[in-house]
């Protein structure tokens, strides 16, 4: 490692004749606050020079001494413009206004950040959302999700009707990485998938890396999903929230010590089962069904060179009849972090994350009862820096570590008929150290290149066992607590650059090998949280991506419109599924369940973008396969992934019709889910079964939506501003196919039938939210 | 966990809708599908032979009426299993030895079929007991019976259960209930069993519970959620005991009864 680093010092060392000197700082919002993630610094007399600012608001920029214009800008904010005699290092506290007319906000911009950032930036495109942003978009029961917005970009598809859950480029549900303030969102959904557990009044911002994934990141195969929690108004007290048809919202913050630190809670619950109460009948009145979240973050500077940051999330869903039936289920992660300036020029962040995904049965209650349980749970440490070498140079490099505990099922029995059983738990060690430069060679190329070694070791104790190609075992050997049972590591290359052609337009290619070692296997049509994580064996090998894309990027009429056209090949290896008739349940054999093969994907992404003026949106389309060969599966055949959609549109549209009126739409189109239906039946048993030829050989139909939505703003006085959102799903009422079933006609078991069952027609709901300044 | 996915259904369904679609399916080449039952309690082999048919073609299932169908035992005597009536192969009076296996070997449409399965000692019901169950979500109140058995904790068991009541049978695939002693070795097992209904005050309730070997028991399993539509996002058939490709399975197994009447 330190090899590599004096190697990427000399080569990045280019010159060193002038005296140079630093300016520094931070970059916040001037309202509350909050600092500023992606904002712009660019210095007037010089073409391609500048900063950006890094998640917590610094920037630091190296410039030969003379006097210099430095223009500060970041989306949503008025831009500044200061005057600098650079001649000695300098430290700059800068704080944006937001225009004065605050309806007139309205660069939507679901991509880059700057004007033209998406033309002069050197990494691949990122795709960034701020929920402010996205607020009027229409959503199912009017509750906002960035994860359902996000499904609207190209590149990432929606896991079904109306359900949080998405596949990014051709690849798994779990191949995302999910981070909330650094931590492990290992299932990022409420109610079987329909909400994601991320409340939007708690986020500032989240980035999703589709390719050229930066080497900080590792852990999936396809993508990386970072979701930053608000600090809190360092400012002022604030109080705001929404009442909503599934759930109620509030959030408080205020400053701990003005302009020093502050805190923010935000707390959100369905009550879907408040209404059932008022039912008679005792077994609806006393079901429970609901969920919650909350978060909390707290931030605090400790003189100029130190800041503390705590944060946590807490949520659960709750199910269940009387003393019956109870199932539950929930996430909880809590992050400290340490920001720290060595020196002008780097600066080191240190985080110590936990977090926690677990899920409970009861069934009935005293004697009888009987229970299970699972979970998985990490603690995660990570250093890492930021190093601004020069203009031109910008490192990154730092470790991590992840200590897993797997525990994958246990069942307690009491005085039931059903013996304990608790299936061995195991620990995994997944370590990695990265280093990445993003160098800017003249003023028209740009490099982004990094390395990535990870390690996974998984560790007993407990039996792990061996299987044949059927899933026979084989053998099983025994190991102690903290022996090695398996050890998977690799190297992880990262690369992208970008070359501009004009101030207008540019073109970029990345790369990006990425490892993942764990996995969650599922078959089942929706995402269950008892789907479970598999960690990397002596049987499991880690799955890994190889992904190459280009992407040609073009602004017009003053970057009014904005228009990116991408290509990619995926290539995925180690991929799992389940064997015909595999059991899940509580199985200590489940790996001889899994058989193994390859994937790959590959498409076009275009997406054109208006992003100022009265009217904001944008129209994109994907072309798109995603493929998988197992050699258990149809004999080696080459068959569709589910989620292999080929032709998906998504027009998203925002009208300011007046200073009190947004109004917005949202039409999505795709090619039906490949599915598997049967190409015949037979009888047994007196019942009709279907007969299956191939895996996913069929489509569902067609899919395609309309959604609307109005946003209307109350008269807003000094302290407190209110809305009212009002929103139509499937507004022109499409019976979208959520599944089809084939089976004997209810009223003739001679004939059989195909019965499509549709999740959501046309739904109408409405919001209010108000804001205490 | 499809009671769970049924539950999270129930919650949406103010919102959700069924219908009866049109759906363009290819046409597949006829397979053979066998069906054999060989039921220790009556020493009796049952065969039926036919073809697979398209999806929805309304017509009675494609018969196989020439093939020649054996049986062999664990010793290699092997017997003729006769043809008696459209598709349907039967061997009366054939004594079972428990804890054997039996080969069953067909050859039809010009291809040669054999599968495998252990007829196991039945593993013999205690009781049935019954407790009333109130009205939950709209459904009727009534009694559930409950099977009550000693499990043997040296072995690994499997079983299939069907109920019925008063006269009726309740045995159509889909109401097959299934119970491994994967949870529950060696216990002493009280069971409640759900069917189509709860039952009525004077009702006679019959439970059958059958003893069979592992490979059908999960042929069961995969064949009961195909038939149901499943919950599965892949399906595919069902890992059948037959050889060389052929649909269905061959069963060996014995059984166990009893009824009650509730009062």
């Amino acid at each position: 490692m330190k090899y590599l680093i004096s190697c990427l010092i000399v080569f990045t060392a280019l010159t060193t004749s002038a005296q140079k000197f630093t300016i520094s700082g931070t970059l916040k919002d001037a309202t509350n606050g909050e600092d500023l993630y992606g904002g712009m610094i660019k210095v007037k007399e010089l073409t391609n020079v500048g900063a950006i600012s890094n998640a917590y608001g610094f920037f630091s920029l190296t410039l030969e001494k003379g006097t210099y214009t430095l223009i500060f800008r970041s989306t949503g904010f008025e831009s500044k413009e200061t005057v600098v005699e650079l001649n000695k290092d300098i430290e700059l506290k800068v704080e944006l206004d937001i225009p004065k007319d605050v309806q007139n906000i309205e660069e939507v911009e679901v991509k880059a950040q700057k004007e033209n950032e998406n033309i002069t930036g050197s990494g691949m495109d990122v795709t960034r959302l701020d929920p402010k942003d996205i607020e009027t978009i229409p959503v199912l029961f009017g509750e906002k999700d960035i994860m359902k917005t996000l499904q609207l970009t190209p590149g990432v598809k929606g896991a079904g009707e109306g359900n949080a859950g998405f596949f990014v480029r051709g690849g798994g549900a779990d191949q995302n990485l999910i981070l909330l303030d650094e931590a492990n969102v290992y299932n990022a959904s409420h109610l079987l998938g329909f909400f994601s557990v991320f409340n939007s009044d708690a986020i500032k911002d989240v980035s999703l890396y589709k390719s050229g994934i930066p080497a900080e990141y590792g852990g999936r195969a396809s993508s990386v999903m970072d979701v930053k929690m608000r600090d809190g108004n360092k400012k002022k007290f604030g109080m705001s929230g929404g009442i909503g048809l599934i759930s109620s919202r509030l959030t408080v913050e205020a400053p701990i010590v003005k302009d020093k630190g502050s805190f923010i809670v935000s707390g959100r619950r369905s009550y879907a089962d408040l209404f059932l109460k008022l039912s008679k009948d005792t077994s609806i009145n006393q079901t429970q069904l609901f969920f919650y979240d909350l978060n909390a973050k707290a931030n605090y500077r400790l003189g100029d060179k130190d800041r503390i940051f705590l944060s946590g999330y807490f949520g659960r869903d709750v199910l269940g009849i009387n003393d019956a039936f109870g199932f539950n289920w929930g996430n909880a992660t809590g992050t400290i972090r340490w920001n720290h300036l060595f020196s002008n020029k780097l600066f080191s962040n240190t985080s110590i994350a936990y977090s926690d995904f677990d899920y409970g049965f009861n069934v009935g209650s005293g004697e009888d009862g009987f229970g299970i349980s699972s979970s998985i749970n990490d603690i995660n440490f990570k250093q890492d820096f930021d190093y601004f070498l020069n203009s031109n140079n910008k490192m990154k490099f730092g470790v991590n570590a992840i200590y897993h505990t797997f525990k994958p099922g246990e069942l307690s029995g009491g005085n039931s008929s059903f013996n304990p059983i608790v299936l061995d738990t195991r620990y995994g060690l997944e370590a990695a150290a990265y280093i990445q430069n993003d160098m800017k060679i003249g003023s028209r190329w740009s490099l982004m290149y990094g390395l990535r070694y990870s390690a996974f070791n998984l560790m007993g104790d407990g039996t792990a066992y061996e299987f044949d190609g059927n899933g026979v075992l084989t053998n099983s050997t025994e190991y102690s607590r903290g022996e090695s049972i398996a050890l998977h590591h690799g190297l992880e290359p990262r690369f992208s650059m970008s070359y501009i052609l004009s101030e207008n337009n540019s073109i970029k290619l990345g790369y990006n090998r990425n490892l993942q070692y764990l996995h969650r296997v599922t078959n089942s049509t929706t995402s269950s949280p008892t789907d479970i994580w598999v960690p990397s064996s002596n049987n499991v090998l880690p799955q890994l991506a190889d992904q190459i894309a280009i992407g040609y990027y073009q602004n017009f009429n003053k970057n009014m419109f904005s228009f990116t056209g991408e290509v990619y090949y995926k290539a995925l290896q180690n991929q799992i599924d389940y064997r015909t008739g595999a059991s899940n349940f509580l199985n200590e054999l489940i790996e001889g369940e899994f058989v193994y093969g390859k994937g790959r994907s590959y498409g076009l992404e275009l997406q054109l973008q208006k992003k100022k003026g009265k009217f904001t949106g944008w129209l994109s389309y994907t072309l798109s396969r995603a493929l998988r060969t197992f050699d258990a599966i149809d004999n080696g055949r080459e068959f569709s992934a589910r989620q292999d959609r080929i032709h998906d549109i998504s027009l998203v549209t925002m009208y300011n019709l007046t200073e009190r009126v947004a109004l917005s739409a949202a039409w999505i189109y795709y090619t039906g889910d490949a599915v598997t239906f049967p190409s015949g039946k037979y009888e047994l048993n007196g019942t009709v079964i279907p007969y299956y030829t191939e895996r996913n050989g069929y489509r569902m139909p067609d899919y395609h939506r309309l959604d609307l939505g109005a946003t209307f703003y109350f008269k807003e006085r000094e302290k407190f501003e209110h809305n009212l959102n009002v929103s139509i799903y499937n507004a022109y009422n499409r019976e979208n196919a959520y599944t089809i079933t084939f089976q004997e006609a209810e009223n003739d078991p001679t004939q059989t039938e195909a019965v499509q069952t549709t999740l959501f027609k046309i739904i109408p709901s409405i919001t209010y939210n108000f804001n205490f300044k | 966990m499809k009671k769970l996915a049924l539950l999270f259904s129930c919650t949406l369904l103010v919102f959700s809708c069924q219908k009866v679609i049109d759906v363009d399916l290819n046409e597949s080449n006829p397979q053979t599908v066998i069906e054999g039952n060989y039921t220790a309690e009556d020493s009796t082999v049952v065969v039926r032979i036919t073809n697979t048919s398209s999806y929805f073609n309304s017509d009675a299932s494609q018969t196989v009426n020439n093939a020649d169908v054996t049986i062999t035992d664990v010793n290699g005597l092997t017997t003729n299993v006769p043809f008696v009536e459209a598709g349907i192969y039967i061997l009366e009076n054939y004594a079972p030895e428990f804890d054997t296996e039996y080969i069953l070997s067909v050859q039809a449409n010009g291809e040669t079929f054999s599968a495998t399965c252990e007829m196991r000692t039945p593993v013999l019901i205690d009781d049935i007991t019954y407790e009333f169950f109130p009205s939950i979500f709209g459904a009727d109140a009534g009694y559930a019976p409950f099977l009550n058995y000693q499990d043997p904790a040296d072995q690994t068991d499997f079983h299939l259960i069907t109920l019925g009541v008063n006269s009726k049978e309740w045995s159509e695939l889909t109401d097959i209930l299934q119970q491994d002693d994967a949870l529950v070795n060696g216990n002493y097992v009280e069971r409640p069993l759900f069917g189509r209904s709860l039952f009525e005050f004077g009702d006679t309730v019959h439970m059958h519970f059958r003893t069979v070997d592992e490979k059908i028991y999960s042929y069961y399993g995969q064949a009961i959620s195909n038939a149901t539509g499943g919950g599965s996002s892949a399906p595919g058939n069902p890992d059948s005991n037959w050889d060389n490709g052929a649909l269905g399975f061959f069963s060996a197994y014995s059984s166990s009864r009893k009824s009650v009447v509730i009062e």
